[in-house]
C-alpha cells in the first residue's frame, strides 16, 4: 500500500471521480452530453463506443486536459481544476521522448515532483523496472525497443508516481495479439497492486472485457450506459463461453 | 553505459577516423595532380608545403588561436542570442508574427556586404569583425532553433502538462533536449561559414588572423607559407567539426544508434 491508497481511505465516500451533468463540445459540435458517471476508488473500468463518440474527449476531460463546457467534474470530492499528478494518462501514441532511456523516462515524474531523494527515487525506478522486465532494457532508448517494451516503458512512466487515477487511451492498439495480452495482464496486475481506478479506452471488445469490472459505453449521443462485467469478477478467459457471449452481448450493444 | 554501447562507439568512432583518413588522402592527392599539372611555382605541392611547416610553425599557432578565438566568440554568442530567440519564436505566435518576416527577409542577403557599416559603426578592432560574424551566422542559428521547436508533438506538452510542468521544467526537459540535434546542424553551418567570413574580416585592421598570415604571404609571393596558412585553416576547421561531432555523440546520443 501506498501513501495514495491510505489518503484515499481517509475520503469514505470510496468515490474517486465523479463526474456532474459534464458536457464538452468542439466549435459548437457537441461530442459529449450531459454525462454523469461515478468512478470508484481501486475499480477498473473500460470505455467502449464506435469511433467519434467522444471516448478519449472523456479521457482528456478526466485527465483535466479539458474543462467541461457544462457540468462538473470532482476528484476527491474537489473540483477538477487542471491536470492532477496523482493521475497518469497512457497515450495511444505513448509519447515516449526519444532522448530518455526506459530509466530516465521512469524516473522523469520523481523529477517533476521535486523529489530531493535521490537515492529513495532511484531504487524505486528499479524495483519498478523489475517488475515490468524492463531491468535489461534500461539503457535503451525508444527506437531501440520493439512495440512490447516501449509500452512497458510508457507504463513505467505512468506507474512510478503511484497513481490514484489511470487513464489510458487505446495505449494496446497497435500490439500483435500476444505482447497485447502480456501487457493487458501488466496493467491488471498493476492496477490491483497500487489499488488504482483504471478508465480504460478501448475498441477493443475482449481487453474490454479482460481489463474492466465495469464496462461504459458511450453511445452516439454522448451520453454512458454502465454494464456489469461479470467476465472479469469469474476472471473469465477468452476460451470461455460466458466471455464469447458477454463480446457478443456488447457488440450488439455497440451497433 | 553497458558493454555493448561502449563498444558500439569504438566502432563508430574507428570507422570515423578511417574516413577523415581517406577524406585527407584523397585531398593531398588532388592536390599533388594540381601541383603536376600547373607547374608552377604558385602551386607548391604537399610534400614541400608540409616540410615549410616548421619555419611558419610558432607564428602560425599564435595566428590560429586568434581566429579560433574571434570564432570561438561569435559562435557563443550566436548561441547565447539564436536559442531563446529561436524558443521564443516557436512558442509565441504573436513574436513570430512580429519577427518572422523580418528574419525571412534578412535571410538570403549576404551579410558579408555589411562589412564596411560595421567598420563604420564599431571600428576597425576585434568587435567589428565579431559582430560581423555574428550578424552573419545568428539568424540561420535562429531559424534552425525555431524549425526544431516546431517539431516537437503536441503530445509531449500534454505528458509535462500532466506533471505540471513549470516552464522551466518544460524547457528542461523537453524543449532543449529535443533542439540539441538542430542546434549541432546550425552549429556544424555556422562554423564554415564563420570561418569563412572570417577570412574576409581579417584582411583589415589586423596583424594577427589566419586571414591576415594567408593574405600578408600571398602579398609577400611567399606562395610556401600561404599554402601553410591554408592548410592550417583547412585543418581548424576539420578540428572544429570532429569536435563538434564527439560533442553531440556524447551529448545527443540517442539521434545516430541502431534502430530496433
Amino acid at each position: 500500500m501506498n501513501e495514495n491508497v491510505d489518503q484515499r481511505l481517509i475520503d469514505g465516500s470510496g468515490i474517486l471521480a465523479r463526474l456532474r451533468n459534464v458536457s464538452f463540445d468542439y466549435g459548437g459540435k457537441p461530442v459529449i452530453k450531459n454525462v454523469n458517471l461515478e468512478l470508484k476508488k481501486g475499480s477498473s473500468y473500460s470505455l467502449i463506443g464506435q469511433s467519434g463518440t467522444g471516448k478519449s474527449t472523456l479521457l482528456n476531460l478526466a485527465a483535466g486536459f479539458l474543462r467541461p463546457k457544462e457540468g462538473s467534474i470532482e476528484i476527491l470530492s474537489k473540483p477538477l481544476k487542471g491536470t492532477r499528478k496523482e493521475t497518469a494518462i497512457m497515450f495511444q501514441e505513448l509519447a515516449l521522448f526519444p532522448w530518455q532511456t526506459v530509466y530516465q523516462a521512469a524516473l522523469m515524474p520523481l523529477k517533476m515532483s521535486n523529489g530531493k531523494d535521490k537515492n529513495g527515487m532511484e531504487e524505486r525506478v528499479i524495483k519498478l523496472l523489475e517488475e515490468l522486465g524492463l531491468t535489461e532494457l534500461k539503457d535503451k532508448y525508444p527506437h531501440q525497443l520493439s512495440g512490447g517494451e516501449r509500452q512497458r516503458t510508457a507504463l513505467a512512466r505512468g506507474l512510478i508516481g503511484e497513481p490514484d487515477l489511470l487513464l489510458m487511451d487505446e495505449p494496446t492498439s497497435s500490439l500483435d495479439t500476444v505482447t497485447k495480452e502480456s501487457i493487458q495482464e501488466l496493467i491488471r496486475k498493476q492496477q490491483q497492486k497500487l489499488q488504482a481506478t483504471l478508465l480504460f479506452v478501448t475498441h477493443d471488445i475482449e481487453e474490454a472485457l479482460l481489463l474492466g469490472e465495469k464496462i461504459l459505453l458511450l453511445n452516439g449521443e454522448g451520453s454512458v450506459l454502465t454494464i456489469d462485467n461479470p467476465c472479469y469478477l469469474r476472471k473469465q478467459q477468452r476460451k470461455d463461453l460466458a466471455f464469447y457471449e458477454q463480446c457478443i452481448y456488447l457488440k450488439e450493444l455497440l451497433m | 553505459m553497458t558493454e555493448k554501447i561502449k563498444r558500439h562507439y569504438r566502432g563508430r568512432r574507428k570507422n570515423k577516423a578511417g574516413e577523415l583518413l581517406w577524406g585527407l588522402l584523397s585531398f593531398l592527392l588532388l592536390w599533388e595532380i594540381l601541383y603536376l599539372t600547373v607547374k608552377n611555382h604558385t602551386i607548391p605541392s604537399p610534400y614541400l608545403t608540409f616540410l615549410y611547416f616548421p619555419n611558419v610553425g610558432n607564428r602560425l599557432i599564435w595566428h590560429l588561436l586568434a581566429s579560433l578565438a574571434r570564432v570561438g566568440t561569435a559562435v557563443g554568442v550566436s548561441l547565447l542570442i539564436g536559442v531563446p530567440a529561436g524558443i521564443a519564436l516557436s512558442a509565441s505566435k504573436g513574436l513570430r508574427k512580429l519577427f518572422s518576416p523580418f528574419v525571412y527577409f534578412i535571410y538570403p542577403i549576404p551579410k558579408v556586404a555589411f562589412l564596411p557599416v560595421f567598420m563604420l559603426l564599431f571600428g576597425l578592432g576585434n568587435l567589428s569583425k565579431i559582430l560581423l560574424v555574428i550578424w552573419i551566422i545568428v539568424f540561420q542559428i535562429i531559424l534552425a532553433i525555431r524549425d526544431g521547436a516546431d517539431q516537437i508533438p503536441k503530445i509531449f506538452y500534454k505528458v509535462m502538462a500532466g506533471y505540471q510542468a513549470t516552464p522551466l521544467k518544460n524547457l528542461r526537459y523537453l524543449i532543449i533536449p529535443a533542439i540539441l540535434p538542430y542546434i549541432f546542424s546550425s552549429l556544424r553551418i555556422s562554423l564554415g561559414i564563420s570561418l569563412a567570413s572570417l577570412f574576409f574580416a581579417e584582411n583589415y585592421a589586423t596583424k594577427y588572423g589566419i586571414g591576415y598570415f594567408i593574405l600578408s604571404a600571398w602579398t609577400k609571393m611567399n606562395y610556401r607559407e600561404m599554402f601553410c596558412g591554408i592548410l592550417a585553416l583547412g585543418l581548424l576547421g576539420i578540428f572544429l567539426f570532429v569536435l563538434l561531432d564527439i560533442m553531440e555523440e556524447v551529448l545527443v546520443p540517442w539521434s545516430k544508434e541502431e534502430t530496433h
